[in-house]
Order: C-alpha cells, then sequence, then structure tokens
C-alpha cells in the first residue's frame, strides 16, 4: 500500500495493517478469540494474545485493501450482529488510522466458544 | 399491549403513592415483565437523544435505535406470556434479546439479559439479594463476550451499576431503594466515561450505549415508584403534545464529514450560526451534524467544503410533525419499530410521463427524475436525486443514450458510490430494474441488470421532425418512424402500419412477451385495438398493454 505526497511515498505493510485490524477485532464485542487460518473448521484453536494476527489475512489488490478474519465468538450471541459490528468496526478504525478506503471486510466464523451452560 | 401497559400503570398509580411507606420486597415474573417494559417505553422517548451521543466505535448514530430494537425484540417474546415465575420471563426475556440484538450495544444488553436469566434460573421470584446475584451474573456475562474491553463504555456502567447493587442490597431489603441506589450509581458511571474513554472525551460526549442501559434502568425505576415513563400514552401526549415553533418548520438535515485535521470547534461555531438545535460531535477525522435549518443546502455546502459526506439525510420536520400527530391520534399503536432500510442499495430511474413514473415506482426504484426525449434532465438534477437518497450507493438507470452522460458527469461529482446501468430505452429500464436483486452488492447488480437490459428489443414509433434520407428510407417531415433498439428501420402513414412492419423485422414471433406503452396522445380504445391485433397476429406471445403516459412517442414496445 504506497501513497506519494510532495516529499516522498508512503508505504504501509500489510503487516501493519493487520495490526489495525486486531486492535479493532479484539476490541469488537463477541469475540472471544482468533483461529489460525490454515487450520480446518474442526480445528479452530484460540490464538494466545500475541499470535491473534495468524487469524488475520491482509490482501492488497490494486490499491484496495481486503481483509479476512478468521474468528472464534461466544456462544449465544447473535452471531449475525456480532459479525456484523467486526466489520464495521474493522473498516472504520483501519480507514480511519490510514485514510484509505477499506474494500472488504470478510469475517470467517470458526468456531464458538461455550463459556457456561445456560 | 401499550394500552394494557398504560391501564395498569394509571390503575397502579394511586395505590403505589398509598404504599410509599411500604417496601417492595419481591418481585415475580409479571413484576419483571413490567420494569423491562418500562425501561423499554423510556428508552424509545430517549432514544434519538441516544443516537446523537454515539462517536464510539463507529461514529454512525444509531446505538439508540440498536438498543430498542433490542429491547422491543425482547418485549415482544414476552408480551404473551402468562408465566408467573421470574425464571421464565427472564428466560423468555434472553432469547428476545438474543434474537433480536443489533449492533454492539444490542449484543452487550443481550448477553446481559442472558447472565439475569441464568442467575434467576429456577426462581419464582427475586429480592434484593436475589437481584444483586443477577446483575453480577450479568455482569460476568457481558465481561466474557470480548477479549478487550474498553473502559467507558456500557461495560464499565453495567461493572459499576453491579457493585452499587451488591453494596446496596447488603444494607436494604426494599427492591425501590436498592433499584435508585443502582441508577444513581449508573448516572454517575455514565457521567464518567468521557474520562476513561478519550474518543468521547474529544467529542465533548458521554458514552452512548452506556448512557441508554441508564435510561433502561431509570425507566424501571420510575415505574416502581408509580412515576409515568410517558412514551406512547393517551394522557400524556395531550399533556406533552410537542408544539413546533418557527423553526422547526424547516428541515432537519443530519450528516457525516469525513476529512483530515477537521476543526471542531470552527464547525461547531459555524455550523452553529446556522440553524436551531445543533448538534456537531466528532473527531478531527470524522464529525457528526445535527442541524434543524430552513436552508438545507447551507450546512450541506459548507461540510462539502471541508471534507466528504457520507450519511446525509434531509427530512421536512413539518411532515415530521403531521406523522407525529397522525400517529398518536390512534391510541392503539404499539411500540413504533423503527423503519429499516430494506436494501442498502437505491436505483434512480430517468423516466417522462406520468404512467412510466409509475411503472418504475411499482417496481421498486427509489427515485424517478422525469425526462427523456428532448428533455434531458440536468447532471445537476439526476446528482441531486442520488444525493437525497439514503443509501451509498446507488445505481442509475439513464433509460436514454443522450442522459448516459449526464449520468456519468453526476457519478463523478457524487460522493457516493453510483453505478450507471447504461440503459438506452424504457424497456431495457424495466428489464434491468426487474433483475435487480436486493441481497446482491453493486457491482453484481450493475452486471445482472446490464445483462438484462441488453437481452430485452425496443420498439419506439414517433412522428418525424424533419425529412431525413437514412438507412435505406426516405421520410418525410410529420411521416410516422418506428426505430428498433435505437436504428430507425420503418417508415409510413399510421402507427399500426408501422408497428406490425417493425415487429416482423424483429422477428416477434421468436419472443415471449409483447409489452406496448401507449403515450399521452393516444386514447385508449386506440392501444387496445392495436394490442388485439397484436395479438392476433402472434398468437403464441403474450401481450402487455401499459398506459405510459410519455410524450413524443405514442408507442414504446418491448419484446422479451
Amino acid at each position: 500500500m504506497t501513497e506519494k505526497t510532495s516529499l516522498g511515498k508512503i508505504e504501509v505493510s500489510p503487516t501493519a495493517i493487520a495490526s489495525l485490524a486486531s486492535r479493532a477485532v479484539l476490541e469488537s464485542y463477541g469475540v472471544v478469540g482468533m483461529s489460525s487460518r490454515s487450520l480446518g473448521s474442526g480445528l479452530a484453536e484460540l490464538l494466545r494474545r500475541d499470535f491473534h494476527k495468524r487469524g488475520i489475512e491482509v490482501r492488497l489488490e490494486g490499491n484496495e485493501i481486503i481483509i479476512d478474519l478468521y474468528v472464534i465468538i461466544e456462544y449465544g450471541t447473535r452471531i449475525s450482529a456480532v459479525v456484523h459490528n467486526i466489520m464495521s468496526n474493522v473498516k472504520f478504525s483501519v480507514e480511519k488510522s490510514l485514510g484509505v478506503p477499506v474494500a472488504e471486510v470478510n469475517v470467517h466464523v470458526r468456531g464458538l466458544r461455550v463459556s457456561s451452560e445456560d | 399491549m401499550v394500552d394494557g401497559k398504560a391501564q395498569k400503570v394509571q390503575e397502579d398509580r394511586p395505590l403505589r403513592k398509598h404504599e410509599t411507606g411500604n417496601p417492595i420486597l419481591t418481585c415475580d415474573g409479571q413484576g419483571l415483565a413490567r420494569l423491562l417494559e418500562a425501561g423499554t417505553a423510556w428508552l424509545e422517548r430517549h432514544a434519538d437523544a441516544i443516537n446523537s451521543l454515539n462517536v464510539f466505535p463507529v461514529p454512525d448514530g444509531d446505538t439508540g435505535t440498536n438498543m430498542l430494537l433490542t429491547m422491543q425484540a425482547t418485549l415482544e417474546e414476552i408480551a404473551n406470556s402468562p408465566e408467573n415465575s421470574v425464571s421464565a420471563v427472564a428466560h423468555t426475556a434472553a432469547h428476545g434479546a438474543l434474537m433480536g440484538a443489533r449492533g454492539n450495544s444490542g449484543v452487550i444488553l443481550s448477553q446481559i439479559l442472558r447472565g439475569v436469566a441464568r442467575s434467576l434460573d429456577k426462581k419464582d421470584e427475586f429480592n434484593a439479594s436475589e437481584f444483586a446475584s443477577a446483575m453480577t451474573e450479568a455482569t460476568a456475562t457481558a465481561y466474557k463476550g470480548v477479549i478487550k474491553p474498553v473502559e467507558g463504555t456500557i461495560l464499565t456502567v453495567v461493572r459499576e451499576a453491579t457493585e452499587a447493587t451488591v453494596t446496596a442490597a447488603a444494607e436494604e431489603e426494599d427492591l425501590r431503594l436498592v433499584l435508585e441506589k443502582v441508577v444513581n450509581a449508573a448516572k454517575e458511571s455514565v457521567a464518567r466515561t468521557p474520562s476513561l474513554l478519550q474518543v468521547l472525551a474529544e467529542a465533548g460526549v458521554v458514552d452512548a450505549g452506556g448512557q441508554g442501559l441508564f435510561i433502561i434502568l431509570e425507566g424501571m425505576l420510575r415505574y416502581i415508584r408509580g412515576e409515568t415513563v410517558e412514551v406512547d400514552f393517551a394522557l400524556e401526549t395531550a399533556v406533552d403534545l410537542h408544539v413546533p415553533s418557527e423553526d422547526e418548520y424547516g428541515y432537519d438535515v443530519q450528516f457525516i464529514i469525513q476529512g483530515q485535521d477537521l476543526n471542531l470547534e470552527e464547525i461547531r461555531d459555524t455550523i452553529a450560526a446556522m440553524g436551531e438545535s445543533t448538534l456537531v460531535v466528532g473527531d478531527s477525522a470524522t464529525i457528526k451534524v445535527h442541524i434543524h435549518t430552513e436552508e438545507p443546502g447551507t450546512p450541506l455546502n459548507y461540510g462539502a467544503g471541508i471534507g466528504s459526506l457520507s450519511k446525509i439525510t434531509v427530512e421536512n420536520l413539518q411532515e415530521q410533525y403531521q406523522e407525529f400527530i397522525l400517529s398518536h391520534a390512534q391510541p392503539s399503536v404499539a411500540l413504533s419499530v423503527t423503519s429499516e432500510e430494506v436494501c442498502d442499495i437505491a436505483t434512480v430511474v430517468v423516466a417522462q410521463g406520468p404512467g412510466l413514473a409509475r411503472v418504475f415506482e411499482s417496481l421498486g426504484a427509489s427515485a424517478v427524475v422525469p425526462g427523456g426525449q428532448t428533455m434531458n434532465p440536468s447532471t445537476e438534477e439526476l446528482l441531486k436525486a442520488a444525493e437525497n437518497l439514503r443509501t451509498d450507493q446507488v445505481i442509475i438507470l439513464p433509460n436514454n443514450s443522450n442522459i448516459i452522460l449526464a449520468a456519468q458527469q453526476a457519478q463523478k461529482l457524487s460522493e457516493k458510490n453510483i453505478c450507471i446501468v447504461p440503459t438506452r430505452t424504457i424497456p431495457q429500464g424495466v428489464s434491468a430494474l426487474l433483475a435487480f436483486n436486493y441481497q446482491a452488492d453493486l457491482d453484481t447488480n450493475a452486471r445482472v441488470m446490464e445483462r438484462a437490459a441488453g437481452e430485452v428489443q425496443t420498439i419506439e414509433i414517433t412522428i418525424a421532425t424533419r425529412s431525413v434520407h437514412l438507412n435505406g428510407l426516405d421520410v418525410k417531415k410529420g411521416e410516422v418512424i418506428g426505430l428498433l433498439n435505437d436504428t430507425l428501420t420503418a417508415s409510413g402513414s399510421s402507427p399500426k402500419q408501422v408497428i406490425e412492419e417493425v415487429l416482423r423485422q424483429m422477428k416477434a414471433e421468436e419472443y415471449e412477451i409483447i409489452t406496448v406503452y401507449y403515450g399521452e396522445n393516444v386514447i385508449q380504445g386506440e392501444a387496445e385495438a392495436l394490442a388485439a391485433k397484436i395479438s392476433q397476429d402472434y398468437p403464441e406471445q403474450e401481450i402487455e398493454l401499459v398506459n405510459g403516459g410519455q410524450p413524443h412517442y405514442p408507442y414504446i414496445i418491448s419484446a422479451e
């Protein structure tokens, strides 16, 4: 992701964008974990805090930012609402920090965490 | 439901006044249901104010609405429940909230109710200490749902309110006194949110979700005290009828400015000078503006000058006022449900004549801009139509090759995401609109619609305005001419003769449906006779006759 200004070039790496996205995801209500994208859905795991970026994939197609998120959601929340919130939180916070539009935020729900019996 | 509630409150009120000294020690299932109703009614009254506080996590001004919709879903679920055990009502309520949860705060609210239900499981009623346990479980459940809880939000408010509940329940048995302390704690907690969350302090607001929770609790307290929660009560509206002052005959304008290094103070002062009831919140990158003004263009122009605008809504206050009066004139209205956008893509269609406008509107066009042959709408008219829509994604159907360029200019000028499906004729526009899919995204729709438009054949019948030699035809001024897909292919003395000729050229027998739109100067009987003749010539095809009312073209015919 590069941008030219009168003073020089600004370059933002996908990893940096992933960090921004990571923060927004972890603060999104209903998300209780991220899952490594290399694992099948049956093997979703709760990643340790430091490894949260493994559940985030940032692609740059042309000048468009596409973010894929692999998440674990709290059982008993309304998944569609939670996912919608994640999308808008991530889009807003990345756009706010970078000043560049995010084309897509795709959320892959890799699992649900059952934290207690109802 | 509302009626029942109103009655209940009125019946209860004198009773409760006498009972002021008697403590309320327990609450059963129906009691909980009434409390939730009161909280929701109070929230409904404050939803707009809460919306305007919404700057975190995304400043989209919908927190109040989302919480209200979540609570209304909760009420619907328990509305007809005859259950008297608090366990059953709490579980039903939690289920309703889960299914109806909207937005961040709605999801959190559903988790709070879930915690309450879990704690009250198998209980017929609850007392003060059980109420404290329920709040404790609610907070625990709410916090479990997020990895990094952000303080200064509804989470903080529920946690601090719970702490107050535990303390109060240890000292008091009267639920009324306990709830009083809880509400006070929630209020103070909300007031502290700006010191915990910087974005709130920058915008000069308290947290919207936290405020929503406080309002719900306050509504419950008012009910338990026998005070009115005012919303939708016939009695109250008669007294509390909102009379618009002079300035409210203007427009309600809301939009979001996005830019860089926006000077909030300066913008706030400038906007404030433009009208009444102004609200300007946000930060250096995003600012939400709300204003009542006679001239909606002034703040919009100003905003567009300093950044890019989005989520623009302009509403006529006088109209709103009339609707308000109407809706309150009917005593049996249920809790009003905020209308939801069915789709986030809108369509702007160019068409001339009342009949065609009706056809497009019935097919779901969001706006019809008048215009067509010899009367092309300006770029500005198209732009205005697109900008006035509530959605950020717009598809324009020009329906005339001469209007495509103006549409493209509107596309460039607009901040919205506009797609043009280059329809050249009215039938192409109709086919394109029929192909519109509410669930597909903008690009997919544009593609599918363009393909659909390409599959329809269009015949236009009109009168030659000058003599011309074209495509091997000698046309004299005043003669009837027929265009097949925008190309002159036939001429003659009567529309009927020309139509027959073009239908033959087009091989109409290969199509399924032939639609005839007759124009403003065509008598209905004449059109019916023509349709009957076509039906006779093409017995296998289905013929439809539509009063298009379009000028210049006595007939427009499509085949597909």
